[in-house]
């Protein structure tokens, strides 16, 4: 089975710093891969490790995503080769540009069977890209996927919802989305990490991909983080009628404004 | 160190065929050790159990430069420095009062022997790029479990499941280096060989730091105090000024510290409140909260330092002086890292690396400032241990004369002599001489 998983690098969330101006700043925080997609990543891996076959990493991005202790983190994690698509005119894309440079390098690629996505992204989360890249490759795209079994060909799923649990079988190729419950991603050891060093990387610019065009619906103006309430430290203490009335009268005081 | 350059093929099987030198630790003396390495053409591995060098390494806050300007001359110009440290200020403390010394001079800044406040979360990990460019493969994020150790030689590492051999294998990995009492160098410590430190990084702009600390952009303070901070006990608190942001903090020996009423996180909070220290940190924000052990022992505490295909350095090794009035111990690590890439380079040249080709480590560092030094100070640790005067009656001696010199209420004055006199004995003047004479001839 060849399988492709889709990974987006978002900055290292822990080490953004919110400046008193409400401002975010980047400054320290390097690349790293979306959480979600470390459970597609992870996903492939088993599969891999299942049925054997090629298992490769794709992902787009500005050019700071060609970043090589970024490369070794992805390769430690089971691909066996990494493709990027590093180009700083894919800065902040919309979720349908981005699925249509994922398809463009899809199809670069060459043959596949299955390709893999996560949820959604950990920055802005908008669950879009993978049913969207689903759409423009024109296979069978199954999301909320916390279960999958191979077997002559087929895939069989189980789609999680909110109520009930589908099963469902079908032909490959195909795009499924994972959840972030389907599996825990392995922490790498010290010879995958050592390995990952000498897996193949390739990196693309747009035209290596025959992307000629984009046509970016959003433009990002100013990412701010929101305002801090001061709390008002108003404490009530105690449990008598007295303490829970003044509670009721303090609280209806202030939603009454 | 010669610069003589072996060509080797790299990249190939590495994993397989193991490397000329594993370092664990990517502290300051495993990075050192690791970039000399790679520089001279060896497959060096240097293994961090953090996930980027530096995220599990604490200090004070400064360092010496000397030894690091001897291996990368001008590195103060590239590397993720602070502050340059141009005033030293040196307090005895008592609950209301400090009595202090500064020293502002433009002799503390000469180049070659200036000192810098550094924060180790940056600065570790630029210094690791420094290894990473001359070709030392690095993996964070990995614990070494064990040693690979074959009739009685150490043959590489074991990190889970996975065995990596090496001909060499450098330890820097820290103060509690378990990899060395697996290698059987070193026994348990002593609770009065190790001290406790506890550090906020208070984060305050850089303008209002030049204000409150009289200093330059770009130019920095050093405080250390004695006598309040460590509740009376063997230890100290600290404060360093970085760009933007204050480090300080406490630390007491272990054994002495267990005497004690107050836990060592309340100690720093009543620093913190000490009407000396607040207004420095006034409206700061609290960034950053850590602690660590520190070797404070001495030549006392040293483990062995050589095996079998083993050498030692670092915190690990002990390498640390504590004087009270200065700290030394990243100074001490980069210096060590230094004479043990030299030992395996020369041990690598002549095939081979038994204890007794390691030995050249041994006398690079009698040659080098490291091991003169610690043998130099080897009777402070004893001195502050047997004189816990130092840190209890002397700073509340000191409050007393500046009282009566300094508070006028109307009421009759004495001589100056008289005032002093009535304060040093209650003490005694014999116990003062005994203690000046013990400390001065201890360091």
């Amino acid at each position: 089975m060849k399988i492709i998983t889709c990974i987006k690098v978002v900055p290292e969330e822990q080490d953004i710093v919110i400046k008193a101006d409400g401002e975010l700043s980047f400054d320290r925080a390097k690349p790293t891969i979306s959480a979600y997609d470390l459970n597609a990543v992870e996903a492939g891996a088993q599969l891999l490790e299942e049925c054997g076959g090629d298992f490769i990493a794709l992902s787009v991005g500005s050019g700071g995503i060609d970043n090589p202790k970024l490369k070794k983190n992805i390769l430690s994690r089971g691909p066996e080769s990494l493709v990027m698509v590093a180009d700083d005119r894919l800065k902040d894309l919309d979720t349908h540009q981005t699925a249509k440079v994922l398809k463009a390098a899809i199809e670069k690629v060459g043959e596949y069977d299955l390709i893999l996505c996560g949820e959604g992204s950990s920055d802005l989360y908008a669950q879009q890209v993978g049913p969207q890249l689903g759409q423009l490759l024109n296979v069978p795209t199954i999301n909320s996927v916390s279960k999958i079994t191979q077997s002559d060909g087929k895939i069989v799923v189980q789609r999680t919802l909110e109520n009930e649990v589908e099963t469902l079988e079908s032909v490959l190729p195909a795009l499924v989305i994972v959840t972030s419950d389907i599996n825990l991603p392995r922490i790498a050891t010290m010879s995958h990490v050592l390995a990952a060093g000498k897996k193949p990387a390739t990196v693309w610019t747009l035209e290596d991909i025959g992307v000629l065009e984009l046509f970016n619906t959003i433009e990002v103006i100013d990412t701010r983080a929101p305002q801090q309430v001061e709390r008002k430290q108003d404490i009530v203490e105690g449990d008598t009628d007295e303490a829970i009335q003044e509670f009721i009268t303090k609280l209806s005081t202030v939603l009454a404004k | 160190m010669s610069i003589m350059k072996i060509e080797r093929k790299r990249g190939e099987g590495m994993s397989n065929e193991g490397f000329d030198v594993i370092v664990v630790g990517a502290g300051v003396a495993g990075n050192v050790a690791a970039y000399l390495l790679g520089r001279e053409g060896l497959q060096v591995l240097l293994i961090e159990r953090g996930n980027y060098p530096g995220s599990k390494n604490m200090t004070g806050g400064r360092i010496y430069s000397h030894s690091l300007e001897k291996i990368m001359p001008d590195f103060a110009k590239e590397a993720p420095i602070e502050r340059k440290i141009t005033r030293e200020k040196v307090f005895m403390m008592t609950e209301k009062s400090s009595i202090g010394l500064d020293f502002q001079s433009s002799l503390l800044g000469t180049h070659g022997s200036d000192s810098y406040s550094v924060l180790r979360g940056v600065f570790d990990q630029w210094l690791a790029e420094k290894a990473e460019e001359v070709g030392v493969e690095i993996v964070t994020g990995i614990c070494v479990d064990d040693l690979i150790i074959r009739q009685g030689k150490v043959c590489g590492v074991i990190a889970g499941i996975d065995q990596i051999e090496s001909g060499v294998t450098i330890l820097a990995d820290g103060i509690n280096s378990l990899l060395a009492q697996k290698a059987g160098l070193r026994k348990e410590f002593k609770p009065s060989h190790v001290a406790v430190g506890v550090k906020e990084l208070i984060e305050l702009p850089a303008e209002l730091i030049q204000e409150r600390f009289q200093c330059n952009e770009n130019e920095g303070t050093a405080c250390m105090f004695a006598g309040f901070p460590s509740d009376g006990r063997i230890g100290g608190g600290f404060l360093y000024t970085n760009k933007e942001s204050i480090s300080l903090g406490v630390v007491c020996t272990l054994s002495d510290l267990i005497k004690g009423q107050k836990a060592l996180p309340q100690l720093m909070e009543d620093f913190k409140t000490h009407p000396t220290v607040a207004p420095l940190i006034k409206e700061g924000k609290l960034v950053e909260y850590s602690g660590h052990l520190v070797p404070e022992g001495g030549v006392e505490m040293m483990p062995k330092i050589i095996g079998d295909g083993v050498l030692v350095v670092g915190d690990a090794a002990g390498f640390c002086v504590n004087l009270g009035y200065a700290v030394r111990g990243m100074d001490f690590a980069i210096a060590s890292g230094e004479c043990a890439a030299r030992a395996v380079s020369k041990a690598y040249q002549g095939g081979g690396y038994s204890e007794g080709d390691l030995q050249v480590y041994r006398d690079y560092l009698e040659e080098s400032f490291v091991l003169h030094d610690m043998k130099l100070y080897r009777n402070f640790p004893k001195f502050l241990e047997t004189t816990p005067r130092v840190f209890s009656d002397y700073p509340k001696l000191l409050e007393g004369i500046m009282t009566d010199m300094f508070v006028m209420n109307g009421q009759p004055t004495q001589a100056l002599v008289k005032t002093i006199m009535k304060h040093i004995n209650k003490v005694g003047v014999l116990k003062i001489t005994r203690d000046a004479w013990k400390g001065v001839r201890s360091v």
